[in-house]
């Protein structure tokens, strides 16, 4: 599959790219009282969340800071019951944290209604997950539309951008299939169009390579580069090294705290020596 | 999220498992139809009461003085005697009640109750329980009698009480099939009486017919069977407004000449048309309120099957749910849109059931004696009881997908 973008990728991509430095993080996160600016879409501070689990009380989150700068494409890494699903939950403000502070594009979301947040979903997430969660009776081209449809746009008006956004990831010949007669590949495509749809600050994926074989799951990672390289914001979880090392950052959680955050080339030198990461 | 695409939406998960959109709208639609059959006969037979039976026995545009009133509900013993007690109708009185109201149509003096049944014989053809009425001329009008051949009784023949009849319809066509009555010789009751007469069809009342009769003067009928109690005075007027201030009319004349003091119970009854209506209508009350309330729970049942229906829906789309929230659905599009669905449904069944309902009722009407006239409130009650249903009904599976929390929702399945 061949770039899909036809405009020059940005000239930031080739390594002076607004990556956040460790120093620059660590202020944001820690200064009390501080409101982050436009420019860090992600911002948490101190993020516990626990679950009550029949009497015994769980702690996913024990008070995790990060600090995402726009434009960042990030990893989260980390062992099952690391709690990096629950961090994904929060961020993508499909659930609220039990403590501490999460700002979105420097609005506080950590407080909001249910309502505020599923307007935050529509507008500035885009999801991907790892079974594309894609309507099964719905063709593709409907599926695209979704986020459209909550945003209360016009029939016209979603269907246009709707193809639009296939036409982006190639699967504009295949607008009016259902899930079922894709493949898994195209369906992650699908999924992806549909992520971006509507134009949201960050796209989140989960796992997104985790059900597909070795080439569609290279043919995927190559979509999310070229859209990190086209300046969106990307945060990825996995629990797979190699597909973290294709993010420009790493964040390794365990234990539901922050274990390191590094550049890639840090991260890579991490993995290769096998310190604990 | 818009409306249109809610019930867009909606309509397309109505569609996509059919099967069980049907038998979710079934309820609904078997009781609505049967409200409307059951409420389209109780509005025929009505109708029909007051267009047939009530001018059948009583003609239109007229009422009866009488000895005793025209009321079948029960009576207390005590009721009954003063009743009993009442002085006979007599025929100066008759003259009485012609001269209170000058303008009437017609006034006729009637044979009342038990009308006597006779054999009739012809040659050697003989017709079994013939009903015998001794009527006087006016008789014809009062009572919409069209003469087919020959002609109606006259003043003459009340006055020289002459042996003639003018047979109804059916005796015509039982007893002489197709040779000409007019003149013949019948004998009843070992008397020769001669045919001058031969009525139309009046047709059959509930099955009963109004042409198996014989009219015959009444001074020669009390010749026969002597002055019966009940002889009845029959009055038509020109028009339904004009019977009542005819009634107060012939009231008073008869009060004054019975010279009954005010404050006195009238020793006479005044019947209408409308007080057979009335008298129906009280038969009729409870059995006409209690049926359709019997059907309406049906509705209410079919609502209960919707709620059921629609919570297995709900648990087994928890996932679409789930992912609609993430794409940023709030609880109120997620309820709305289940909401729809019921309320679609059950519209839906609604229509049908009363499509349904007129269909059956058409068939009651055509292959019954039983009329059966549907009515457009029944209609509209019909389809607005389907989607109140779908309303209530729906409500609570509709909040139940909306309070699914996105991320379990997602897991599921």
């Amino acid at each position: 599959m061949s770039d899909f973008i036809t405009s020059e990728p940005s000239a930031t991509s080739t390594g002076e790219h607004p990556i956040s430095t460790t120093g620059e993080r660590h202020a944001v996160t820690s200064i009390p009282g501080a409101t982050p600016s436009r420019d860090w879409v992600i911002v948490t501070r101190g993020l516990r969340r626990d679950y009550d689990m029949g009497g015994e009380v769980v702690h996913a989150l024990r008070g995790v800071d990060v600090a995402i700068r726009r434009n960042e494409y990030v990893a989260v890494m980390g062992p099952s019951g690391s709690g990096k699903s629950t961090l994904m939950n929060l961020i993508g403000c499909l659930d609220t944290p039990t403590a501490g502070e999460y700002w979105l594009s420097g609005v506080l979301v950590s407080k909001m209604s249910d309502d505020e947040l599923a307007r935050v979903r529509n507008k500035e997430i885009g999801f991907v997950f790892q079974t594309f969660n894609l309507l099964p009776r719905a063709t593709a081209l409907h599926n695209v539309e979704l986020p459209l449809v909550y945003a209360g746009v016009s029939s016209v008006e979603r269907k246009r951008r709707a193809a639009e956004a296939l036409d982006k990831v190639q699967l504009s010949d295949r607008m009016h299939h259902k899930p079922n007669e894709l493949s898994g590949g195209q369906r992650q495509r699908v999924a992806i169009a549909r992520a971006l749809v509507n134009n949201p600050s960050i796209l989140l994926a989960d796992e997104p390579t985790g059900n597909l074989d070795s080439t569609t799951s290279a043919e995927i990672m190559r979509v999310f580069q070229s859209l990190a390289d086209h300046g969106q914001t990307v945060i990825m979880v996995t629990h797979e090294a190699d597909i973290a090392a294709h993010a420009r950052r790493v964040v390794v959680l365990r234990d539901g705290l922050v274990s390191s955050d590094d550049r890639r080339s840090a991260f890579a030198a991490r993995v290769a020596t096998g310190a604990p990461h | 999220m818009l409306l249109a695409d809610v019930l867009r939406t909606a309509l397309i998960q109505i569609r996509a498992n059919k099967l069980r959109s049907f038998f979710t709208l079934l309820g609904i639609m078997v009781s609505v139809a049967f409200l409307i059959a059951v409420i389209a006969i109780i509005q025929g037979m009505n109708a029909y009461v007051k267009d047939n039976v009530a001018s059948a026995m009583i003609g239109s545009n007229s009422f009866q003085v009488r000895r005793t009133p025209l009321n079948f509900a029960p009576i207390s013993d005590d009721q009954w005697d003063v009743i009993q007690r009442r002085p006979r109708i007599t025929p100066s009185e008759a003259m009485i009640v012609e001269a209170a109201v000058p303008n009437a149509e017609a006034v006729s003096l009637t044979s009342g109750w038990p009308t006597p049944q006779v054999d009739v014989h012809w040659r050697d053809r003989t017709l079994g329980d013939v009903l015998i009425f001794g009527v006087t001329a006016p008789h014809q009008v009062v009572q919409d009698y069209r003469i087919a051949v020959g002609r109606p009784l006259s003043d003459l023949d009340v006055r020289e009480r002459r042996s003639v009849i003018v047979i109804g319809a059916a005796i015509a066509e039982k007893l002489f099939e197709n040779v000409d009555p007019i003149g013949r010789e019948v004998r009843l009751l070992g008397e020769h009486f001669t045919i001058i007469g031969v009525n139309q069809r009046k047709g059959r009342v509930l099955g009963q017919s109004f042409d198996g009769f014989i009219l015959m003067p009444i001074s020669r009928f009390e010749m026969l069977y002597g002055r019966r109690s009940t002889t009845t005075v029959s009055v038509k007027v020109a028009t339904v407004d004009d019977v009542a201030p005819a009634m107060a009319r012939v009231e008073e004349a008869l009060r004054v000449a019975r010279g009954l003091r005010p404050g006195e119970p009238n020793d006479f009854s005044l019947e209408t048309a409308d007080a057979l209506i009335a008298f129906w209508k009280t038969l009729t009350r409870v059995l006409f309120a209690v049926v359709p309330f019997i059907v309406s729970i049906g509705i209410v049942v079919g609502g209960i099957v919707i709620m059921n229906i629609m919570l297995m829906s709900v648990t087994e789309r928890t996932h679409e749910i789930g992912i609609r929230k993430a794409m940023g659905a709030r609880a109120r599009d997620i309820e709305r849109q289940f909401l729809a669905e019921s309320v679609a449904l059950a519209t839906l069944g609604g229509i049908i059931g009363v499509a349904s309902g007129w269909a059956f009722a058409s068939l009651i009407a055509t292959a019954s004696p039983l009329p059966a006239r549907v009515t457009s409130w029944s209609v509209l009650l019909a389809i607005a009881l389907g989607a109140g249903v779908g309303i209530v009904f729906g409500v609570y599976p509709a909040r139940r997908a909306a309070r699914l929390d996105p991320v379990h929702a997602m897991r599921a399945e």
